[in-house]
């Protein structure tokens, strides 16, 4: 009879844990909105609203990178040096007009995830090596060919930096696009299959006869053109193009966001609505201690731990 | 078989290779920015000479003469200077610096050696002791950090090399170790910006202050003068916000951002650099905001940030000034002939105001 209830318990409590797991992430969220609606002067304000949506749009878009290139079982450390490439080939290219300096900008992005998805394909390097190699020859060459921060005085691009539709800032609709275009992707699409499929298992895949390394260049090439487009997003909002300091770090803050929304490392399964919702998590949570003029160092600590806790739950998860 | 294998091995490598080389040259050669006029802009404008001394050269304050360093006087024409910088030239202040001890270098007509750190202190030790070893009789450098030199400092007391450190302080015994350091005070930097801010709010109100990077004494300094300035002068200004901007535009611009949502009725910004400035004009500006209802003072002097006064955005740019080549081998010459120098030289540094922006700008860099 105890043991009975005891089952019974144990079995509701992992089921808790599960849910607390599966969608943990959201509830961070809304915790984190109801206390700031609570304790924040000012803060249920559409201009607030706007204000985060646009600042979290460059990070959740090369988190979605990210994300495809974690759910393929790989990592991709070069997105912050493929944001300052772009940052630099758009500004060397503007001369010719708007439309031209964002293409060279994205085909920046295609070359190095091209490279990422060769090394790691074909000459078998380790994705975080790989990748690593990238991220110090990008930022190299970034500053070599723009050395230093300069304006953007384009009036397309700064248009796209501040711009709106119906009070919507473009950089969102554009992020909010790529997330859904990416979660179709994953979700509808034998590409997405494919690449799932050789994240749980590379062996099996290459057994199964898929396409591993052309699936895998395809990744890294989505990573790196994702990340472009953060890259002359950041840029349009800044209007400057700042390749010393322009992406720095970025790397991590999208693989937190990718892992704090529960795509386990581990590789086979991607979650674009957790990874979004990541992303604004951790938006949110630098936002509410800057509003309450908290030190910086505490932010640090914060975002320390909501990574140590969904690292733990992904342990969890991966134990199941 | 075999050797067409190897052929077409080869064959390939050369065609990435050359594929490579080729892209490159496309890359930059066709490449074609929105204004390429800058440059010449910026080259017949710079019309500024170098720093004028704060305090005295001699006279107050301890002094250092060649005799009491050890070593024996030499002809700074005939000498070979080695030149040290830390961070990497990708900011105006960096730029203006080397391009400053090259151009006197040039002036004087002294051989000089460069090299530059890309902000590793690692890189700068072993760099010092490459012009040590390449036969740097005197040296110029820039530190990174201020501690750590101890490896440094015994090869060139080794060989009487005198030192001159420049923008920041190595804490290190002067006169025995190097001979002088030249260098802006933060301190008062941060002082003169509250004055600034006290001038240009009234002296009151709530305003921020956006911090450079953590950790840095710059900030710490900047961040000291500038409080005790208003906490000693207008009691009425109260400082409600104090937010990382980590010296960068785009930091500046968001904490700015979240600053005028979570606070609108923010009188004045203190930025800590002239970066982290323009991000909060852009922040302004994005908010709707119309030019001087914010008050904003900065510090370094960068031609954009000058620039801002002009356009009515920013109320007081304190200058930083990067111009170094002068004094320092000024420094260096009369040191070498066995005068007097002082052992902390604090330069000058000017400020903009409305009233001098337009006609001054000039002189930002």
């Amino acid at each position: 009879m105890t043991d009975l209830t005891l089952g019974r318990a144990t079995a509701d409590r992992d089921r808790l844990l599960r849910l607390l797991q599966e969608y943990g992430v959201y509830l961070g969220v809304v915790v984190l909105l109801l206390l700031n609606t609570v304790f924040t002067p000012h803060f249920l304000s559409a201009e607030n609203f706007r204000t985060q949506a646009v600042q979290v749009a460059p990070v959740l878009i090369v988190a979605l990178g990210m994300a495809l290139a974690i759910g393929s079982e790989g990592v991709d450390l070069s997105v912050g040096s493929v944001m300052a490439l772009s940052t630099s080939l758009l500004s060397l290219y503007l001369g010719y007009g708007a439309w031209i300096a964002v293409l060279a900008a994205v085909a920046g992005g295609i070359v190095v995830g091209v490279a990422n998805g060769a090394l790691i394909a074909f000459v078998g390097v380790q994705p975080i090596v790989a990748t690593l190699a990238l991220m110090v020859a990008g930022r190299g060459l970034a500053l070599v060919l723009l050395p230093q921060l300069k304006d953007v005085r384009n009036p397309g691009m700064a248009e796209l930096g501040s711009g709106d539709v119906l009070g919507v800032p473009y950089l969102v609709l554009i992020a909010v696009a790529l997330a859904l275009l990416v979660g179709f992707v994953v979700r509808r699409t034998t590409f997405g299959r494919q690449l799932l499929a050789l994240g749980d298992s590379r062996p099996a895949a290459r057994l199964a006869g898929l396409p591993v390394r052309r699936v895998l260049i395809v990744v890294y090439v989505c990573s790196g053109v994702l990340a472009a487009i953060a890259g002359v997003l950041a840029t349009a909002r800044l209007t400057a193009s700042d390749p010393t300091s322009l992406g720095t770090l970025m790397e991590l803050s999208a693989i937190t966001a990718v892992v704090v929304g529960g795509t386990p490392l581990s590789g086979g399964r991607v979650r674009i609505g957790g990874t979004v919702a990541g992303a604004v998590l951790i938006q949110l949570l630098t936002t509410t201690l800057i509003k309450h003029d908290l030190p910086p160092s505490w932010t640090q600590i914060a975002q320390a731990v909501v990574i140590v806790l969904a690292v733990y739950a992904a342990r969890e998860r991966g134990k199941r | 078989m075999k050797p067409t294998v190897i052929l077409r091995r080869t064959s390939v490598r050369t065609l990435l290779a050359t594929g490579l080389v080729t892209s490159l040259t496309l890359v930059s050669g066709c490449a074609k920015s929105e204004d390429d006029s800058d440059k010449a802009k910026n080259s017949t404008s710079q019309g500024d000479s170098g720093q004028v001394v704060a305090s005295p050269s001699a006279g107050s304050g301890p002094t250092c003469t060649i005799d009491a360093y050890g070593g024996k006087k030499i002809d700074l024409k005939s000498a070979t200077v080695g030149f040290s910088q830390s961070e990497k030239e990708a900011n105006p202040f960096r730029i203006a610096e080397t391009a400053s001890i090259k151009a006197e270098a040039q002036k004087r007509g002294v051989k000089l050696l460069t090299s530059n750190a890309q902000s590793q202190f690692s890189k700068q030790i072993s760099d010092v002791q490459d012009l040590i070893a390449k036969g740097a009789d005197l040296l110029v450098i820039a530190p990174l950090n201020s501690d750590g030199w101890e490896p440094v400092l015994r090869s060139a007391s080794a060989k009487h090399i005198p030192i001159v450190t420049i923008d920041r302080k190595i804490n290190a015994t002067a006169c025995k170790d190097y001979v002088s350091f030249i260098g802006s005070d933060f301190v008062e930097q941060g002082k003169r910006a509250a004055d600034r801010m006290i001038e240009a709010t009234g002296g009151k109100g709530e305003i921020a202050i956006l911090l450079g990077a953590a950790g840095n004494n710059v900030t710490t300094e900047r961040t000291k003068g500038f409080e005790d300035r208003v906490k000693e002068k207008a009691p009425g200004l109260k400082i409600v916000f104090k937010q990382t901007g980590e010296f960068a535009r785009e930091k500046g611009q968001s904490v700015t951002e979240n600053l005028i949502q979570s606070k609108p009725g923010i009188t004045g910004i203190y930025a800590e650099n002239d970066e982290m400035g323009l991000g909060a004009v852009n922040a302004l500006k994005g908010a709707g905001k119309k030019p001087g209802t914010v008050k904003i003072v900065t510090i370094d002097g960068t031609r954009n940030a000058v620039q801002g006064i002009v356009d009515g955005w920013i109320n007081g740019v304190i200058e930083s000034n990067p111009r170094f080549g002068p004094l320092a081998f000024q420094t260096l010459d009369s040191f070498t002939q066995g005068d007097k120098v002082a052992q902390d030289i604090v330069i000058k540094d000017s400020a903009y105001t409305t009233d001098n922006a337009k006609s001054d700008i000039g002189k930002a860099y």
